[in-house]
């Protein structure tokens, strides 16, 4: 046996015992998950209030709300109006943002106004929405959108204003100007920080879904949960939750998942780990 | 690799360019007082076009009219939010950063917390106020519980991950000066988590504002929340529009306030790299 063989044969053993190791950590993960959902069986037992319901029922009742008509009366709508927030936050967030970020002057006179506005705490602005549009799903995405637009536009912003002078001024030398410049230029060199911001808005969305149809959405998740508590129906509520909680996991799991994708390419010319 | 451990970061970071020589600061301060004031006209302007109903839309003489003489109201309803906000805070902060600390300094605890931080962290925390309204009924303990749920979520992320990312050097070279346990921990390890774990508190904070404020609207439990939404079912759209502008004027300076701490006890956190 030559020695590149053997070199090879122990890299190939380590390679091994790393996505052995991987795969531990990642089940020692979910172990963690039903540690916490044993608990939660465990401690409603004991209680045996009806205002707990053990985990199991709350676990089956979520099951029957994606298996039952609560999945197109409640579940779609929320589903469709976190994404259309999140969508037009996404637009607005990063075209501002490059734009605010890019131009020192845009930048000044903005800063103070969108200091103000990003630290108003959203859910005040339903009352207003709700006059403006009434009840239901336009209302919904309104909220959603005066919440989800900041994280990415400050991130987008940040970003650019930091963007290397060097990357600049060569793009410059090379004739890129205007649009072009910002769509071929700006907008891949800060594309990792907006995707953090993007991934902050998800959750944001989610969460001010959930106000939003709690006050006003007519329907939706938000609108079950609190129409199930209103009428005692307390495992409905829990299992809403449930439901709520794997809905942003897979949101969640979705968004790395594309960001894998679509960042591929510059995995190792930018710092940071690689991925094997 | 552990996805869930990168923290939620950057919500809360500073706009650029916070120094500089001092006529480029007086020139951006009084862009910044420009903005402010072409904000307000364009604000005075849309409400005088009638371009949005005046049941939806004050103008800017009888906000401020409706401000003066709901001054004593206004102050006790920003001292109710801010009191759960508080309270929930500090027990998240402290919470957060023991639990936090604790678990980064472990590979395996951290593994074991994985899945379910990254379930946590996108959770809609504000669909629990049903089910809290329930468990506690409405009042200071149950706004102060579940800000304290949500708001710990950011700070325990971002100890866990900023404890376990200090330098083997730092620690390497602490151990041979003969630093251990909870010298090592206090003098070394804490400071060089400290800008993750005050960016992890900085979103906190906001969002411990955001769930105390829809705590009160959904309950009525008093605050800022419930006056906004009583203006609005009283019609009262200037007072509704006032208590609007100080649930952002408290948003704003707690946020402000938080960032000169942060500069004034963690200036390292400056240079720190700042991860995403």
């Amino acid at each position: 046996m030559t020695a590149a063989a053997m070199g090879s044969g122990r890299a190939a053993a380590t390679a091994s015992r790393m996505r052995a190791r991987r795969f531990g950590y990642w089940g020692l993960g979910w172990l963690g998950v039903a540690v916490a959902a044993a608990v939660w069986q465990l401690v409603s037992v004991q209680m045996h209030s009806s205002i707990f319901p053990t985990f199991a029922a709350s676990a089956k009742r979520s099951w029957d709300l994606v298996d039952g008509p609560v999945l197109h009366q409640d579940l779609i709508p929320s589903i469709l109006r976190t994404l259309a927030g999140f969508a037009i936050s996404a637009v607005i967030g990063i075209v501002v943002g490059m734009v605010t970020g890019y131009y020192r002057a845009a930048r000044e006179w903005t800063s103070a106004v969108f200091d103000f506005l990003r630290s108003l705490p959203t859910p005040l602005l339903i009352p207003v929405a709700l006059v403006l549009f009434g009840l239901g799903g336009r209302m919904v995405v309104a909220v959603i959108v005066t919440a989800a637009v900041w994280p990415v536009l400050i991130n987008t912003a940040n970003a650019t204003a930091g963007l290397e002078p060097t990357l600049v001024d060569t793009a410059r030398v090379l004739g890129l100007r205007g649009r072009s410049f910002m769509w071929r230029l700006v907008l891949p060199a800060v594309s990792p920080e907006i995707f953090a911001g993007l991934r902050v808005a998800i959750s944001v969305s989610l969460a001010v879904m959930v106000v939003a149809e709690i006050l006003g959405g007519g329907s939706g998740i938000g609108y079950f949960i609190s129409s199930a508590q209103q009428s005692f129906k307390i495992t409905d509520s829990w299992a809403g939750v449930v439901a709520l909680c794997l809905l942003g996991w897979a949101f969640d799991s979705l968004f790395l998942l594309a960001e894998r994708r679509l960042l591929a390419w510059q995995r190792g010319t930018v710092g940071g780990e690689q991925h094997g | 690799m552990l996805e869930g451990r990168a923290p939620v970061d950057e919500t809360g970071a500073a706009m650029p360019d916070a120094r500089g020589p001092a006529r480029v600061r007086f020139r951006r301060l009084g862009r910044q007082l420009g903005g402010v004031v072409v904000a307000i006209v364009v604000w005075e302007l849309v409400s005088v076009s009638g371009l949005v109903t005046d049941q939806a839309l004050a103008g800017v003489p009888s906000t401020a009219r409706a401000l003066a003489s709901h001054l004593g109201p206004l102050a006790s309803a920003a001292g109710g939010t801010l009191e759960a906000w508080a309270v929930g805070l500090a027990i998240a902060a402290a919470g957060g950063v023991v639990v936090g600390t604790l678990v980064g300094r472990s590979r395996l605890a951290e593994a074991f917390t994985e899945v379910l931080v990254r379930m946590m962290r996108p959770l809609p925390s504000l669909a629990l106020i049903p089910i809290a309204i329930l468990v506690a009924g409405l009042g200071l303990k149950m706004t102060a519980g579940l800000v304290a749920f949500t708001s710990f979520w950011p700070v325990f992320i971002n100890t866990r991950y900023g404890v376990h990312q200090v330098e083997n050097l730092f620690i390497d070279t602490a151990r041979t000066l003969d630093l251990h346990g909870g010298r090592l921990l206090v003098q070394v390890i804490l400071p060089a988590a400290a800008p993750l774990i005050a960016s992890g508190l900085q979103i906190a904070l906001s969002l411990a504002l955001v769930v105390t404020v829809s705590v009160e609207l959904v309950g009525g439990t008093g605050g800022i929340g419930s006056f906004v939404l009583r203006a609005q079912q009283a019609g009262a759209v200037p007072t509704m529009y006032a208590g609007i502008l100080i649930g952002g004027l408290i948003g704003w300076a707690l946020n402000t306030g938080f960032r000169a701490v942060v500069q004034r006890w963690v200036p390292w956190a400056d240079r720190a790299e700042r991860r995403l």
